[in-house]
């Protein structure tokens, strides 16, 4: 395969991988559909962005963002049935349970977890240790300005842990077992090992006092652009979303068997970071996964970095004793 | 008497392995024959991680690492035998599902989680009630809205209330309601699997041999 070049770089030479907008298919069908699946993305991050602005305040709380937030995802499901991008990323039974054995981890173990040695922990004992206080003109701010700064600054410091992921072994693998899917689906973002969905929830964001409503918006701004990262719908984004916005075109080219495809489009919700530090690469990929597309069990997904991390010690050390320092003699 | 000891013991066994077994028979079309019909379903078997023996009458695979796009992904070893029955040849069939014993499993490591979660929770609130009460260093800060906002017509930010106590501890508390959630969820799921994949597997089965 020839690849593209995109800047210093030939992308897809070892697996398709599509360079272009231009390249990419439109949604087929219907005027209705193409209106809908045009629209679908503005309108919901819209609504959803209005509804958090003037819900009163004893709607706008955390309780009703899960809500929204498990309702949305399943109209996102249902979205996936009715018009797929690939008919290889079909939704099946075994796909399923197994993502949603990942929530359920992210729900239930992960956020005790998350109670002891989770981001606001961590925040808490520097600010504590250092005698620091929040950054309270924060506050003060346009509401939607703080959500946008939050969620920027937040999506930052994950594009960091992202990109660091792929470039230092130790963090790449705790990060490894999510680039084995080989597809896309709403749940996908789950996937992995639970080291590396607490490391990648770590966030800066805590640093400053915000409102609690000026969080909710941030929250809805992943929900409403991160979660189609991994979703196995066709929609036309517009151009402007496409450039300020990670999209599930993005998201495959960095989950395709490509390594140079895989090395791109580091950021969760706001691609434009990627633009920034030359990392993006606008384009979709349809053949995802690691080793030719080898699907990992739970099992190994759990245990992975561990496992992985030993042998390479082993071999280090092996390599050592044979190849250790040279006894010189004393004079 | 050992025969009839093994026959035993597999019907013991069918009691429990139907969880993670599906089994069933299909009618070959008269007069095809073995050959044929695992000629027909041979492509079903040649997919990456999957390995398979054949003699005239059976069929044994075994699949590892198997990838989401393989139609029987969800299995990981099986025999199919054709047998010829009164009515003509029929294909039976069990295969073994890892998937199917994981979500039946699953409700339990949930049940496990929403357990944990209560005993934290309790040793949490015995351990903030033997301690003594840190005084609250926060300030109350006053919830400024911005002028922006105000013409906008977005609600005032309240102040926290003060009267909360008692109420703020509860909603602290770890909740195991998730895990509850997620345990029926799985029981469901099963239910659901088990039905389906069966069908599934048997019109992917009646497509392939019919050569649709």
């Amino acid at each position: 395969m020839d690849g593209v070049r995109v800047g210093k770089r030939l992308i897809g030479t070892q697996s398709p991988v599509t360079v272009g907008w231009e390249n990419i298919p439109r949604v087929e069908g219907g005027p209705l559909k193409r209106v809908f699946f045009t629209w679908f993305q503005p309108a919901a991050l819209l609504a959803l962005i209005a509804f958090w602005y003037y819900a009163p305040n004893s709607i706008a709380k955390a309780s009703t963002a899960i809500g929204i937030g498990i309702a949305f995802r399943v109209l996102l499901l249902a979205l996936e049935w009715v018009n797929p991008r690939h008919e290889s990323w079909r939704l099946t039974w075994k796909e399923l349970i197994t993502d949603l054995f990942y929530v359920g981890l992210g729900y239930t173990l992960l956020s005790i977890v998350e109670r002891y040695v989770g981001a606001d922990v961590m925040i808490e004992a520097i600010q504590h240790n250092f005698d620091w206080e929040k950054v309270a003109w924060f506050m003060g701010l346009p509401l939607l300005l703080q959500a946008l700064l939050i969620s920027f600054i937040f999506d930052f410091g994950q594009y960091w842990m992202h990109r660091g992921m792929h470039n230092w072994y130790p963090l790449w693998l705790t990060h490894a077992p999510h680039h084995y899917i080989t597809q896309l689906n709403i749940n996908k973002g789950a996937v992995g090992n639970p080291v590396e969905l607490f490391l990648i929830g770590l966030g800066v964001g805590g640093f400053f006092d915000f409102l609690p409503r000026a969080a909710l918006l941030a929250g809805t701004l992943g929900l409403a652009v991160g979660s189609y990262q991994h979703i196995n719908v066709r929609f036309n984004s517009p151009r402007w979303w496409r450039f300020l916005f990670n999209t599930t075109e993005h998201h495959s080219v960095h989950h395709s068997q490509d390594y140079e495809g895989s090395r791109s489009n580091y950021s969760s919700t706001w691609i434009i970071i990627d633009r920034m530090f030359g990392t993006c690469v606008d384009g979709e990929a349809e053949l995802l996964g690691m080793e030719g597309g080898r699907r990992m069990s739970v099992g190994e997904t759990m245990t992975f970095p561990f496992t992985e991390a030993w042998k390479t010690m082993r071999a280090k050390l092996r390599k050592d004793r044979f190849d250790g320092p040279v006894i010189v003699p004393a004079e | 008497m050992a025969q009839h000891g093994k026959e035993g013991n597999g019907l013991s066994r069918r009691i429990i392995d139907w969880i993670w077994n599906i089994r069933g028979s299909l009618a070959l079309v008269p007069g095809q024959s073995n050959e044929d019909a695992f000629q027909r379903l041979d492509p079903l078997f040649q997919e990456v991680g999957t390995s398979h023996e054949r003699s005239a009458d059976t069929l044994t695979f075994r699949k590892k690492n198997q990838a989401p796009q393989d139609k029987m992904s969800i299995f990981d070893a099986g025999v199919l035998q054709i047998s010829n029955d009164a009515g003509g040849p029929v294909l039976h069939y069990r295969l073994k599902s890892r998937a199917l014993l994981f979500c039946f499993l699953a409700p339990l490591l949930f049940l496990g989680f929403a357990q944990a979660t209560v005993v934290i929770g309790q040793w949490e609130k015995a351990s903030a009630q033997s301690s003594e009460k840190k005084p609250d260093k926060k300030k109350d800060v006053a919830l400024s809205q911005h002028p922006i906002d105000a013409f906008l017509g977005a609600p005032a930010p309240e102040k926290p209330k003060k009267d909360k106590g008692e109420k703020a501890e509860d909603e602290d508390k770890p909740s195991p309601t998730a895990a509850y959630v997620f345990a029926g969820l799985f029981a469901a799921l099963y239910v659901v699997g088990r039905i389906l994949e069966g069908r599934l597997v048997r019109s992917l089965f009646r497509r392939k041999l019919l050569g649709v």
